[in-house]
């Protein structure tokens, strides 16, 4: 496994619904990655309802790093519709400029993929385009942040 | 909150304190042993003091008193290090029985119980006594005090031999814990003498001199007497037994202390309060206060500070062991521990804070890690109980945590116990979060107790405001991960059981079917396949997991289905899904079904298609308040009717969810059948009426809940198997691919009358699974207020069914209908009805949807053959078959009064069918029939017959038509005919003109026309006829009797000299398809006399027909109705006269009479004037004229040909009007004027001519044109006078035609 590397971006419907899910792991670890990505979501709610506790006022869409588990970080971001991204990376130290420059990519994206008329809102994001830009975004990830 | 009060208060009062070491020998463990306790265990219940109320006074001289204490018990032999292994093995039994108590068949609490309960209830109580276990593995470490016993107890009993030897022997050093021995602690302690004396053996007398002789010997305080077993006879009661809280072992509890009566109860108490509050005590207060002076000395004060660091500074070179250098207890260090564990154990937490602090630094500059942590640790506790500076504290417990980390694998055990405590702390001040992440901290590499820790860690999630249950049910899952890892599957069943409930009804597909796959593969390993398959049932329908997954999955369930040996019926298995929208019934009451198709047809169409056969409804119904709802049980309103012997049809669609071929067995309904007792059949006799009002109105039904307890005379059948059973029902097997969809059709047949419910469907998954599925009535409340694009879908779907007795059915077949046919075929079709019972049916109606494609002959006609019965005949014999155009006038079609259908004779009707247009055709034909038998509660069926027909388009034709100008009441006919198609050939037989009125003629030779002889696919062709009117009247007479008998003119279009017969379009079907056709285009023209029918018969070209297959004679023929004869105006004029004069000129002028002879073919009265003039200049006057030319808007155009026929007429003469006035403008013409009057105007009556003579004065010989004059013309409406819109009151100008008249010099 390379050093830098997103292992899993997902989106998050605003009722907690998983809209689209995606490792990029060789190994069979998608259940693992659920699990992280599923309860990052407690973070992220947590950030929500008690801003004062996390600190920093939340008037801006990226959620910061929401948790760090022993192999992983793991960054939320949150758009104005209450959709969440999540990203698990292997990167221990990246640099948050990075992630923020990430999570507004993967955004654009998004919204292009919901702009479809045949996309059903709060449905799961089945655009083959999208999973192919998300798949792009997510390789010049490390690459942006090596240069 | 006072700290001692929460629970980590309570833990460390508990176990922080002094230890109290026994020594004993075999006869007193004898003596108690009859009363099946330890020595040790029989003091245990009087060692904790809940109001001692001792005064304590410590290093200050302010003293404080002690409200609780503890002391504890141990054997010199367990004060030692607790061997690991065997602690680990006393742990996992500690899990494994807890494991063993729970309740795995119960639900497990949803988390929103468990959090409205209680914090304590929310964790299962074991954990706590788990974390106590844990912590004591730790004890009797060497680098903490309060392990070290304070105390010693000797005790010998009056039986022994020399008992004051024995006191002595007791302390020898070679049976002392190695911590007395290596150093570790001060072999000084203090020592308590206790004899111990049986009852049962003797009397107290040898015991009180031993006594005597103890006090002489160790001093009188020290020694002391227990007296135990005085009870003879062996059963003391007690309320409840103090021993057994501390009796680990299962062992009945009476036995406990069953020799010990109240007097040696109150004496233990006693000996125990004694030695705590007189001898333990004050000898730890003497103890601090000493260490304290010392303390002082050496280490209290500026200088000693600095001199302690300058000597510590010098031992640098120390090694860096994890245990640090060995302090023995008369170190200075050590006795600044004590003093702080003693301190502690006193409850003068200040002190103990100040002394640790003080040897923390210590111990870190001498790097004896493990020390500096376990003070570090006892730091945190002391602020904890000080209630002071919680960062503080929560720091220093981090360090002291880190720092046993930092040590190895050695630390690791210490790191828990110091975590615990940590935790507990956090607890305390509700930090739940924090406590979780120091629970996933304590983890090590043991999985038992990670696991044991992570479910507590996720219990803290949960306990955390708020409550963050994805945490807490991944760190459940993370638990059961590792409790399955130590084969402690019963807790891991536990966890997960209570992850469900967290992740239920969430979209998480992978997490929730992991969950519930492992709890389903865990019961199984257990053997608890029912359990085992409720849960795998939850992953079978995992469409969004990979394909394997869901062969893994499938072939999981199946084989621990198999391992249950038994059948399961599992409601609502989901594999393959029942789509329950696609809930289909199909049924016969009153209304039967001839085909399948027919059931799918809306009832609205049948209904408006019968309504005019089945009798009224009104005569039944009085009014809207009729009793009827009390004739008839209210049940039973909402019931369908269904006749026993005939099946019910339910279609229903499975669906295969998953990517894996699934098969599916045995699928059939399940039904319950409720035979009918006498008096319900009364009840239904006597509201037989009402149950076609069922049938037949649906708007009154009304959406009450059944009860079905009203009934109790009912027996419910549900027996599906038997053979006897009171209804029979159709099993299905198939398989399903990945994703498949299949419609299957069950059906069940009632055998006898009675009540029948269709309650679900069964089938069964692999052979091995019955899935279940009930039809809930919700569900169909849902479809019928969601689907009410059919009329009456409600009693469809209501899936209660009144049998009733076996009644005459009749099914219905159209032999040889074709499937494709094209345009215009004509077919002989046999109709032929049968009725399987031996009852009579009779009183037969039919009636067809439309009658342009399907017509009713006569039953004579049955065994003519077609197409030669259609052939003209002669005169004599056409009289028979001109009777069948009655039938045209009714819409329903009644069969003679004596046709009854009954046992195995069917009933022969022919047909006629017409491919009129083309396109996909619906053909609906219902027949009515009455029972024979009246005593039946349907007193009438119908039978519905559906079938589809694709029409293709053959033949197109128009007809233009165009008066010829120069005769009256002739007119000129285009036929254009195009054969649209792609590979037939036609050959055109005849064209016939409909009405007596009209022959057609033809203009050209056949073979000029039709050189081929016939019409390739493809080809278009134009052909001209000469029709003729031939009306004789010139007054209007009765038009509309025209119509019937039809009679026409033919003409025959086939080959040259062929004398095959012409079709006698008069004859049955072709008349009444032609009736059909002219009613299909509007009775609007019903009177216009000024429009033709023609029908073109043409015949496939033989060629085409291949031998061997016995095909069909056809016959074509194509309709073109009411072609519209009238041209621009109404009016046509004829002018008549000679062409050729000879006249001589020099003599006179020639004056030339002409006649013009009009004719007004509109339905009105029309005034029409004529204007002649002489100059040539008013040209541009005429085409004025011809440009305001207005017809009849609401015109001929019938025909899809029609139209543009008109139009083209009008393009035409517009052109030849402006070329006439144009070549009057130009042309010289020579003079002549028209003498007479040059306006004339006249009265046409409708239908009539008139002649009005004209005068021409011709100067000189010439050619002349005598076009010069203007018609103009108005007809007034006569049928409407006050209809004064354009369309009733037209008027119009026409230009004279050329009429060229040669006047020549007479000779």
């Amino acid at each position: 496994m390379p050093e830098k590397m997103i292992v899993c971006v997902a989106v998050v419907g605003h009722q907690n619904n998983p809209l689209y899910i995606q490792s990029f792991t060789e190994a069979d670890d998608a259940l693992k990655l659920h699990h992280i990505v599923h309860c990052s979501l407690d973070v992220v709610d947590e950030r929500v309802n008690n801003p004062k506790k996390s600190g920093s006022p939340l008037n801006e869409t990226f959620l910061g790093l929401l948790y760090p588990t022993e192999n992983y970080k793991v960054y939320g971001y949150l758009t104005n519709t209450k959709v969440k991204f999540i990203v698990v990376t292997t990167d221990l130290d990246v640099r948050d400029a990075d992630v923020r420059n990430f999570f507004r990519r993967f955004h654009a994206a998004y919204v292009d993929a919901v702009s479809n008329p045949f996309h059903v809102p709060g449905k799961k994001i089945t655009s083959r385009t999208f999973a192919e830009r998300v798949s792009t975004i997510v390789k010049s990830f490390g690459l942006s942040s090596a240069g | 909150m006072d700290p001692a009060n929460t629970p980590l208060g309570r833990m460390l009062v508990e176990e922080i304190t002094p230890v109290v070491m026994v020594l004993c020998t075999p006869l007193v463990e004898e003596s108690c042993l009859k009363n099946s306790l330890s020595f040790v265990e029989m003091l245990s219940p009087f060692c904790s003091f809940n109001n001692i109320d001792v005064p304590v006074r410590t290093a200050s001289d302010q003293p404080y008193r002690l409200q609780k204490f503890k002391l504890r018990l141990f054997y010199a032999s367990d004060i030692r290090q607790p061997n690991l292994e065997v602690a680990k093995e006393r742990l996992k039994q500690v899990i494994t029985q807890a494991g063993e108590k729970d309740d795995l068949c119960s639900d497990p609490p949803h988390f929103s119980n468990l959090l409205a309960s209680s914090e304590s209830g929310i964790q299962p109580s074991w954990f706590e006594y788990f974390n106590k276990e844990l912590v004591r593995t730790m004890s009797f470490s060497d680098h903490e005090s309060f392990d070290h016993p304070v105390a010693c107890l000797l005790v010998v009993s009056s039986k022994d031999e020399q008992p004051i030897n024995r006191f002595v022997d007791l302390f020898n050093t070679n049976k002392l814990p190695s911590l007395l021995n290596d150093g570790a602690m001060d072999p000084k302690i203090l020592k308590h003498y206790l004899l111990v004396h049986d009852n049962q053996d003797s009397t107290q007398e040898k015991a009180a001199k031993i006594l005597t002789e103890m006090r002489s010997t160790f001093g009188s305080n020290e020694c002391q007497l227990l007296c135990i077993n005085s009870s003879p006879h062996g059963l003391v009661e007690r309320p409840e037994n103090p021993w057994a809280p501390y009796k680990c072992d299962p062992s009945p509890s009476q036995c406990l202390g069953c020799f010990l009566n109240i007097d040696d109860f109150n004496k233990i108490k006693d000996l125990m309060q004694d030695l705590s509050s007189k001898h333990i005590i004050p000898y730890m207060e003497q103890k601090i206060r000493v260490l304290n002076q010392q303390v002082s000395a050496t280490r209290k004060g500026l200088r000693n500070q600095i001199k302690n660091l300058w000597w510590r500074k010098g031992k640098e070179d120390v090694a860096d062991s994890p245990d640090g250098p060995m302090y023995t207890f008369s170190s200075i260090e050590s006795q600044i521990r004590v003093l702080g564990d003693y301190a502690f154990m006193l409850r003068d937490y200040e002190l103990a804070l100040s002394n640790y602090r003080l040897i923390s630094t210590d111990y870190k500059l001498d790097k004896a890690w493990k020390r500096y942590a376990g003070v570090q640790e006892m730091i945190g506790l002391a602020f904890f109980m000080l209630d002071q500076s919680r960062k503080e504290a929560e720091y220093c417990m981090e360090n002291a945590f880190s720092t046993y980390l930092k040590i190895g694998p050695s630390g690791q055990q210490n790191a828990t116990r110091c975590g615990l405590w940590w935790v507990e702390m956090l607890k305390t001040r509700d930090q739940y979060t924090d406590a979780a992440s120091v629970y996933f901290r304590i983890c090590g590499e043991e999985p038992l107790h990670s696991a044991v820790m992570l479910e507590q860690a996720s219990y803290c999630y949960l306990l955390s405001k708020p409550p963050m249950l994805r945490k807490f049910g991944f760190h459940l899952v993370l638990s059961g991960d590792r409790y399955k890892k130590c084969d402690q599957i019963k807790h891991a069943i536990r966890t997960y059981r209570s992850a469900v409930s967290v992740f239920e009804g969430i979209t998480w597909g992978h997490i929730n079917d992991h969950v519930h796959f492992h709890i389903g593969q865990w019961y199984g390993i257990l053997g608890m396949y029912d359990l085992a398959v409720k849960h795998m049932l939850e992953v079978l329908a995992c469409s969004h997991q990979s394909k394997i997954t869901q062969e893994f999955f499938l072939r999981d369930f199946l084989q621990i289905v198999q391992k249950t040996g038994k059948t399961f019926e599992v409601l609502k298995l989901q594999l393959p899904k029942v789509n329950i929208s696609s809930l289909k019934v199909v049924f016969d009451d009153h209304r039967t079904y001839a085909s399948p198709a027919a059931a799918t047809v809306g009832e609205s169409l049948w209904h408006s298609l019968e309504e005019d056969m089945i009798p009224s409804l009104s005569t039944a119904k009085t009014n809207w308040l009729d009793l009827q709802s009390k004739l008839i049980p209210k049940k039973y309103r909402e019931s369908n009717v269904c006749v026993a012997g005939e099946a019910v049809k339910v279609d229903i669609e499975f669906k295969n969810p998953l990517q894996i071929p699934i098969s599916i067995s045995s699928v059939s309904l399940i039904c319950e059948l409720s035979v009918r007792s006498d008096e319900m059949e009364s009840a239904l006799a006597s509201g037989a009426n009402s149950f076609l009002i069922v049938g037949a109105d649906a708007s009154s039904k009304t959406a009450e809940l059944q009860n079905d307890d009203d009934f109790i005379n009912l027996t419910t059948n549900r027996d599906m198997s038997s053979e006897n059973s009171s209804f029979t029902s159709s099993e299905v097997d198939f398989s399903l691919g990945g994703g498949e969809t299949t419609v299957v059709q069950l059906t069940v047949t009632p055998k006898v009358e009675g009540i029948l419910q269709i309650v679900g469907v069964r089938w069964k998954l692999s052979d091995s699974v019955i899935g279940l599925h009930n039809f809930d009535s919700n569900h169909m409340k849902k479809k019928n207020t969601k689907g009410k694009r059919k009329a009456k879908p409600a009693p469809r779907d209501n899936l209660k069914f009144i049998v009733i007795k076996g009644l005459p059915k009749l099914e219905g077949f159209i032999h040889s209908l074709p499937e494709k046919a094209y345009a215009g075929d004509i077919r002989h079709l046999v109709l032929e009805l049968r009725n399987q019972s031996e009852f009579t049916v009779q009183n037969l109606k039919m009636k067809i949807s439309d009658p342009r494609f399907l017509n009713i002959g006569d039953q004579e006609n049955l065994k003519t053959e077609f197409p030669s019965c259609l052939e003209k005949k002669k005169a004599s014999e056409q009289s028979g078959v001109h009777g069948s155009s009655n039938n045209l006038s009714q819409t329903v079609f009644l069969f003679p009064k004596d046709t009854s259908i009954q046992g195995k004779t069917p009933l022969l009707w022919p047909l006629w069918l017409r491919a009129a247009v083309p396109g996909y055709i619906s053909l609906y034909i219902t027949v009515y029939y009455e029972m024979g038998d009246i005593s039946s509660i349907i007193k009438y069926r119908t039978l519905r017959m559906h079938y589809d027909l694709q029409v293709l388009p053959s033949l197109d034709i128009s007809f233009q038509i165009s008066p010829c100008p120069s005769r009256l009441q002739e007119f000129l006919v285009r036929m254009d005919v195009v054969n649209s198609t792609s590979s037939e050939s036609f050959q055109v037989h005849q064209l016939s003109s409909v009405g007596h009125q009209w022959e057609i003629s033809l203009l050209q030779h056949v073979d000029t026309i039709f050189p081929s002889q016939s019409l390739m696919a493809g080809q278009a062709l134009s052909c001209f006829f000469m029709l003729k009117s031939c009306r004789k009247s010139l007054t209007s007479q009765d038009e509309i009797s025209t119509l019937s008998p039809l009679l026409g003119s033919d003409v025959r279009l086939g080959p040259e000299g062929s004398n095959e017969p012409l079709f006698d379009i008069c004859s049955s079907p072709l008349a009444d398809f032609h009736h059909c056709e002219r009613l299909h285009l509007g009775m609007s023209h019903q009177g216009d006399p000024n429009t033709v029918d023609f029908i073109l018969i043409t015949r496939p070209v033989k060629d085409n027909i291949i031998p061997g297959v016995s095909n069909p004679p056809h016959l074509f023929s194509h309709h073109a109705c009411y072609c519209s004869t009238s041209s621009t105006s109404p009016i046509s004029w004829q002018v008549d006269g000679p062409h050729t004069l000879y006249h001589d000129f020099s003599a006179s002028f020639y004056e030339i009479n002409l006649r013009m002879i009009i004719y007004n073919s509109a339905d009105a009265v029309a005034s029409v004037r004529i204007n002649t003039f002489d100059s040539t200049n008013s040209s541009g006057h005429l085409s004025e004229g011809t440009t305001t030319v207005s017809t009849d808007p609401s015109g001929d155009q019938a025909g899809w040909r029609d139209a543009s026929v008109v139009n083209d007429i009008k393009v035409t003469s517009d052109v030849g009007g402006s070329r006439a006035g144009k070549s009057l403008s130009v042309e010289s013409v020579p003079p002549f004027i028209w003498s007479g009057t040059s306006s004339t105007r006249i009265q046409l009556e409708p239908m009539s001519t008139s002649e009005i003579p004209l005068q021409i004065c011709v100067f000189s010989p010439g050619i002349y044109d005598l076009s010069n004059y203007v018609l103009h013309w108005k007809v007034v409406s006569s049928n409407d006078p006050g209809n004064q819109e354009g369309a009733s009151r037209s008027s119009g100008t026409c230009q004279g035609y050329p009429y060229y008249l040669s006047v020549l010099q007479s000779s």
